[in-house]
């Protein structure tokens, strides 16, 4: 017999508190004690959900993989990663940006056709993607954190990054030259779950569909 | 960089018991097949690129390994086995009664984009069923994928259909280009309606809103029979309507043959369209996250090496199945009852090895040691 229960990856950090707060408007559960406890997997008061910590941009690995069934994640973090899973919900917290973003003093000048724009980024294929459809070849220089420093040490002439409140680029004198996406915390699904576990899969997608429209 | 530090991507070794438990699965899955009188064709491992990009089209055939021959000409090792099958019956099985069944057991090999992490090099097991255009074909061929299943412990399987002709329809009726068609389908095969909502507000502009909205409807349809009844209330043409009927159709006998556990639909699935004209489907097993094989019905594709001709068939992943049996506990029949008998030498050589050569016509194991 498959087992029915459900298991749900969630990315650790800015989107988690936000997740397991719209799921407990669904009434699935999460302890205070687990949620305080150092265990990676976690399981919902009814036994029905458990729950999978991990770094944003594995929650589509954990779930293309399908061993969780589903997952949350930024709408930034599944352009990147292109993986082969559903999308059936926008969630609509987490609300930010992806938006490439210069030095103030650059920010009027066009791109040197001629020349390779470098651009440091943590969303390679995004920025690739980008600067691409505009004819602008680019050196992408991939880095796992503090993006913003890249222009600021003559790393690159661009970055792009998720923005939420612009602070940050607006503390190291960065300005936002454009903006490729809006993003939020979306719905994922495996698609083998979605016909193994359709019970389950469809009444998770209703009851948030139901309170999202609230 | 040395080939002794290196491994190629995507290139597998087997040894051990896993060697053992693909022999077994292959070996299971072609005794079914035969039982339904489906002969095995053994087809070359590489051939001109252009038949592979004929049979499956240019961009698929992107996806080949490809190398030139002596005399320049582009080769491809086989990325599928469909079109060489398709070939061979276009030509030499020209005069042959139909329908004509055909089964295989082989490797192909293709890059896997954008998943890079998947393997290139994967061992496939189909059959096509040539000639016959009829609803008895397809659901021969889904009774024989369930069989195999079956036949390997895995009851758990579950086989989602769908028809192309629900999802043509929607396009007539929209009146989409092939650059805009190709959008909707990849919005539809990632179920997302937002992104479809936003898509139909541009292009399908000039359909009343309530019509709109079934049609975002329609990639959440799927399930058992209440899927067919959902997905009639929205029908938008003729078209699509045979498609349903044509499933509801299938579907029922399924049910007859109390298979409904195991069959599912799935009106929402639209993937290769550019190859498939009817019944399309898709195996599923529980615990592994990625589909296992598919097929469906491809009329078309004969006709790109001589006279048009129905056909049908379907392929399953031996590294799929042969994973989701290492999940379960369905091993046992593996083990041999055959132990194995040591011979030791003792410093008489034909004494030792006329023993084992006695014990070898009992058809028993032997295992000499040179000690």
């Amino acid at each position: 017999m498959p087992d029915n229960k459900l298991t749900i990856a969630l990315s650790k950090g800015r989107m988690q508190d936000g997740a397991l707060a719209l799921f407990a408007r669904a009434g699935v559960i999460v302890a205070e004690s687990e949620l305080n406890s150092r265990k990676l997997i976690i399981n919902s008061t009814d036994g029905r959900y458990s729950f999978v910590l991990v770094k944003p941009p594995d929650v589509p690995i954990y779930v293309e993989y399908g061993v969780a069934d589903a997952g949350v994640c930024g709408r930034d973090v599944l352009m990147e990663s292109r993986a082969g899973v559903h999308e059936p919900l926008d969630l609509k917290f987490g609300r930010c940006k992806i938006a490439v973003a210069a030095k103030r003093e650059v920010v009027g000048q066009d791109y040197n056709l001629l020349a390779t724009v470098r651009v440091a980024t943590k969303y390679p294929r995004i920025a690739t993607d980008y600067f691409h459809a505009k004819g602008v070849p680019i050196e992408v220089i991939t880095l796992s954190g503090s993006v913003e420093l890249a222009p600021l040490l003559g790393l690159s002439d661009r970055i792009v990054d998720l923005v939420e409140t612009g602070r940050t680029l607006e503390e190291n004198g960065l300005e936002v030259i454009d903006v490729i996406a809006e993003s939020t915390a979306w719905l994922i699904v495996n698609r083998a779950s979605f016909h193994l576990k359709r019970a389950e899969i469809g009444g998770l997608i209703a009851q948030l569909t139901e309170i999202l429209n609230q | 960089m040395s080939s002794l530090t290196k491994i190629p991507a995507g290139v597998q070794y087997f040894f051990d018991d896993e060697v053992k438990l693909r022999r077994y699965v292959e070996r299971r899955a072609m005794e079914v097949f035969a039982g339904w009188s489906y002969d095995e064709i053994i087809l070359p491992m590489f051939d001109y690129h252009d038949l592979f990009a004929r049979g499956m089209g240019e961009e698929k055939a992107e996806r080949t390994y490809r190398f030139v021959d002596r005399d320049g000409a582009l080769l491809a090792l086989r990325p599928e086995l469909t079109s060489l099958v398709a070939r061979t019956v276009a030509t030499r099985f020209v005069k042959r009664e139909r329908p004509v069944r055909l089964c295989y057991s082989g490797e192909v090999f293709r890059y896997d984009e954008p998943t890079e992490r998947a393997a290139r090099e994967f061992h496939q097991l189909g059959v096509e069923h040539i000639g016959e255009p009829s609803i008895v074909a397809d659901i021969e061929v889904l009774l024989v994928a369930a069989e195999v299943l079956t036949a390997l412990g895995l009851n758990g399987f579950r086989i989602a259909l769908s028809h192309v002709d629900f999802f043509n329809g929607v396009v007539d009726f929209l009146k989409l280009n092939d650059t805009n068609r190709a959008q909707l389908r990849e919005l539809i095969g990632r179920r997302n309606s937002l992104a479809l909502d936003e898509f139909l507000n541009i292009h399908a502009s000039h359909i009343e809103p309530s019509r709109r909205t079934g049609f975002s409807r329609l990639i959440q349809i799927a399930g058992k029979e209440e899927a067919i009844a959902r997905a009639r209330e929205i029908l938008l043409n003729e078209r699509s309507r045979a498609g349903v009927d044509h499933l509801a159709a299938i579907y029922s006998t399924l049910t007859a043959l109390g298979l409904e556990e195991n069959f599912d639909l799935d009106l929402g699935d639209a993937g290769g369209l550019e190859y498939y004209t009817g019944l399309t489907f898709k195996v599923y097993l529980p615990d592994w996250g990625v589909e296992i094989g598919g097929g469906g019905r491809y009329d078309n594709l004969i006709a790109s090496f001589g006279e048009p001709e129905p056909a049908v068939g379907f392929s399953l992943a031996l590294d799929g199945l042969v994973g989701a049996i290492s999940l379960g506990n369905d091993k046992q029949e593996l083990q041999s009852a055959n132990d194995t008998q040591a011979i030791s030498f003792n410093g008489d050589l034909a004494r030792a090895f006329s023993q084992a050569r006695e014990l070898r016509k009992q058809q028993k194991q032997v295992k000499i040691s040179a000690r």
